[in-house]
């Protein structure tokens, strides 16, 4: 196996007339890498993953997958390439394995079809028109048809958003399945917890560029790398502080002293502590829970902004 | 190669499964067959059963194509399904391939279809060459689904789609000859007609169908849409979205035209040479004349001497093929239109067997042909009007006599039969009677409905200054001999001179019987039309004469012309001068 990276990406830009979509974005994907871009709509996100899957032209930089430029071998790379997109739509009276069959037709290779559609259960639906498909049924046909050429780089764009908590559960589970296969993934996302569990390494987009990167752990530790305590009670706590509370983790209550935050290295002996301290001046726990710093901080602390805007 | 045939295998499952497609293959064009079976009476003409069948199938092509190819492309792009399969290894090519193919494939039983449904409903007999219709049909087919998916291809959104389809569609669809007969626009009109490539599908198709012909004689209009079809697809597959952001520049959507090329140069090139013109008006006329007919109760004079009393004459096609003596069957069941021709007399169309077209002295080379031409052309026409319909003529010294004979043979022209010949030197009857200064021959009313008022006040003043002779005696009739009126010497009108003639005869002692057989049996023979003209039986041209009253008890009885049948067309008397009358007089 190669030690070249399946994707590269160097000083890409990406105009529309006067407005920027992409203003200088840089990453590489090592193969049999699950690669996360996170950021919020219009960020910019769509409009690389479309560049690189040679559906757009860029203004500038220097793109290479699987060692073509797919402005100018487009084909090369079509061919060699998985792709779910951000909106999928099939003609109405399509069936499922039609789609598939068609398709499949497309590509120099072509995986087995029916033990596809089986992983992805769609079997059972093969004789189905696509317009009497469920939403999360839709996004696994797309997953399958992306999978249809067995490619050795996939791209999936959003590929669980609008859908439900189950059916996003589902998906993240196929697509942990192709991780275990060692394919080499990138796929673009505006949820953390999808980028937490599926991705070896995220890259934090936004108004067109990068502005971090890294495995979820090293940007999570990087930039904050505290969890915090929080503890709610029924009746205001103490006035005071805890004894000998160091003062470089500062304690902040509510107003009506019925709630406390805390920054805090080791979470469990904080606890500990101020558990023993509200309990010696007799206030009722109310509810208690350690945050682990997210990727959502990490964007909040680097941009000012929420992911979920 | 896999990638075309699976994208056509895909194309042509989905589209069998929309409904709308069904509707514009099938449906729509049979609601016209069923409208234009009724109003153009093709029960009762084979040639109109062809002409609509014509029209229908051009609808059918045209629709397929703007509304099947047209629309079909851009709602996939607008929905954004174009866009998924931009992402794989394909060109536009395979998707451009499968529309034509998928158009062709789902056209082509509806041809049979209607084909079949023309043979059982209306009768009409199976194309002679069915697979040059096949052919052309294709041509068209692929033609304009190609128009349709550059079309597709240019249009920024459905509405838009919609504007630029029916201003294409409309026009095209009511000035092909599709839905409004050609030969009844005006001439200017036909020629904005020819830049249509609509139209050249349709000449092309009336040709196969209603005049026979094969693929080979209509090459210009095959070859124009085939040319169309790839210059069309060549440039849909350049032009080709995938998805809405893809724009084009404004002047981008004028390669739509450069697909029409073709046809400006076919518009250009008919306007001077107004051959489809003259083509379109052959086939009105070979329509018509396929006509079925039942001309009822009549008394018959056959032509050879026999006479029958209350019978029925069916023509189909031009030629009589049937008569039935006493009791006239229904024409409805005959799928004929009836005549009702009781206490009139049908006979042979009558035959002048010496004629001057033009004199020698009348036409000098320094005179304008088309004049001369128009001249001999209206005496022809007037020869038709008094139920002349076939003459023997000397040759005009200019030379311009076949010419007229080839455009009457093909239709082009509407006239008695010319047959060029020597023409007898003895005089007629009629031109002894004017020698002898008796011009009785004005008075006839035959004469005065065929002569032009201006042209009858020159023969008022010719015959003022005849002096009549007393002691001139008539030379002899000519029989066993057929009639010459020796019409074209001056004071002997083209076609009423010969009803004179035989009223001469009748005077002179000959029978009604033998002058009316001289006049059509013995004339046939002699311009060598034996077996074709002269008789009413089976098997003889339907060219017929149907007048008033009894010519065998009073000869004058030709002279009251009711109805003439040429060659199976009902001649339309009243019509015959509108092209020479309108004209002012020099």
């Amino acid at each position: 196996m190669s030690t070249q990276p399946a994707i590269r990406v160097t000083g890409l830009h990406k105009s529309y007339g006067d407005f920027e979509a992409v203003r200088g974005i840089d990453f590489e994907v090592a193969q049999g890498e699950v690669f996360g871009l996170l950021g919020p709509n219009g960020a910019g996100k769509t409009t690389t993953v479309e560049i690189l899957e040679g559906l757009r032209s860029r203004t500038s930089g220097q793109v290479s997958v699987l060692g073509y430029d797919p402005a100018n071998d487009t084909m090369a790379v079509k061919d060699r390439i998985g792709v779910s997109l951000q909106a999928t739509n099939l003609p109405e009276k399509m069936k499922v394995l039609e789609a598939a069959e068609l398709f499949a037709a497309f590509y120099s290779r072509a995986t087995d079809i029916t033990s596809l559609l089986k992983r992805l259960q769609l079997w059972e639906k093969r004789g189905a028109f696509y317009s009497t498909l469920s939403g999360g049924q839709k996004q696994r046909l797309a997953l399958a048809l992306a999978m249809i050429n067995e490619p050795q780089v996939v791209f999936l764009d959003e590929p669980t958003t609008g859908l439900d908590p189950q059916v996003r559960l589902e998906i993240h589970s196929l697509i942990e399945e192709l991780r275990d296969q060692k394919r080499t993934i990138l796929l673009t996302t505006h949820y953390i917890e999808e980028a937490e569990r599926l991705c070896h390494r995220v890259a934090i987009v936004d108004e067109g560029k990068v502005i971090a990167i890294g495995t979820p752990r090293e940007l999570q530790q990087k930039i904050l790398g505290h969890s915090r305590v929080e503890i709610c009670t029924l009746s205001p706590m103490p006035p005071d502080l805890p004894r000998d509370w160091p003062a470089e983790f500062p304690i902040h209550f509510s107003d009506d002293r019925k709630k406390l935050t805390v920054p805090a290295p080791k979470p469990a002996r904080a606890v500990v502590d101020l558990v023993k301290w509200l309990d010696a001046a007799g206030a009722e726990l109310d509810d208690l829970h350690i945050k682990r710093p997210t990727l959502e901080d990490v964007f909040i602390e680097l941009t000012g902004k929420s992911l979920r805007d | 190669m896999k990638a075309y045939l699976a994208y056509i295998k895909s194309t042509l499952l989905l589209t069998t499964r929309d409904r709308l497609v069904v509707f514009f293959n099938f449906l729509f064009p049979l609601i016209f067959f069923v409208a234009f079976g009724e109003g153009f009476g093709a029960r009762t003409s084979t040639g109109a059963m062809s002409q609509v069948l014509t029209m229908v199938l051009v609808i059918g092509v045209l629709g397929s194509g703007f509304f099947g190819a047209g629309m079909r492309a851009t709602v996939e792009r607008e929905s954004g399904i174009l866009r998924r399969f931009k992402v794989a290894p394909i060109t536009p090519a395979p998707i451009v391939t499968a529309g034509l193919v998928t158009g062709w494939v789902l056209f082509l039983p509806t041809v049979i279809f209607f084909i079949l449904i023309a043979k059982l409903r209306y009768g009409m007999p199976f194309p002679e060459h069915i697979i040059s219709l096949l052919l052309m049909v294709s041509a068209g087919v692929l033609a304009f689904r190609s128009l349709g998916a550059i079309i597709a291809s240019v249009v920024n959104s459905m509405a838009e789609s919609q504007i630029i389809i029916q201003l294409m569609y409309l026009p095209m669809l009511m000035l092909s000859g599709a839905t409004v007969p050609l030969n009844i626009m005006p001439d200017w009109l036909q020629i904005v007609a020819q830049f249509l490539p609509s139209t050249h599908l349709y000449l092309g198709m009336q040709g196969i169908l209603v005049r026979n012909e094969s693929l080979a004689q209509n090459l210009t209009s095959v070859g124009s849409l085939v040319l169309t079809a790839i210059i069309g697809t060549v440039l849909s597959v350049k032009l080709f979205r995938w998805e809405k952001e893809d724009k084009f520049r404004p002047s981008a959507k004028f390669w739509v035209l450069g697909v029409l090329a073709p046809f400006i140069v076919m518009g250009v090139w008919q306007s001077q040479t107004r051959s489809n013109l003259k083509k379109t008006e052959i086939l009105a006329r070979e329509m018509r004349r396929t006509q079925n007919w039942l001309i009822r109760d009549a008394r018959i004079f056959v032509g050879d001497g026999r006479v029958l009393e209350s019978s029925s004459i069916l023509v189909r096609n031009g030629k009589i093929v049937e008569i039935f003596e006493g009791k006239s069957p229904e024409a409805k069941t005959l799928n004929a239109e009836a005549v009702d021709a009781s206490g009139k007399t049908v006979m042979p169309g009558l035959i002048d067997s010496g004629v001057q077209l033009m004199l020698p002295g009348t036409g000098t080379p320094d005179m304008r042909q088309d004049r001369l031409v128009k001249a001999m052309e209206r005496e022809l026409a007037a020869y038709l009007y008094c139920g002349v319909t076939a003459v023997r003529s000397a040759p005009d010294p200019l030379g311009l006599a076949p010419g007229i004979q080839a455009r009457l043979t093909s239709g082009e022209l509407l006239g008695a039969e010319l047959s060029l010949g020597t023409v007898p030197t003895t005089p007629s009857l009629v031109a002894g009677e004017l020698a002898a200064g008796r011009t009785d021959i004005l008075k006839d009313t035959l004469l005065q409905q065929v002569v032009r008022p201006q042209s009858m006040e020159i023969l008022r003043r010719m015959a003022q200054n005849r002096t009549p002779n007393p002691d001139a005696k008539l030379p002899a009739p000519s029989f066993p001999l057929p009639p010459s009126s020796l019409s074209g010497l001056p004071l002997l009108p083209h076609g009423p001179a010969l009803h004179r003639e035989l009223k001469l005869w009748v005077t002179s002692g000959i029978s009604t019987k033998d002058a009316l057989q001289a006049a059509t049996f013995t004339a046939a023979k002699a311009i060598g039309a034996s077996g074709r003209l002269g008789l009413v039986q089976p098997g003889y041209e339907a060219t017929l004469l149907i007048v008033e009253g009894n010519p065998l008890e009073d000869i004058s009885a030709t002279e009251r012309v009711w109805f003439v049948l040429f060659k199976g067309e009902h001649v339309r008397r009243e019509d015959l001068f509108e092209n020479y009358d309108k004209a002012k007089d020099k």
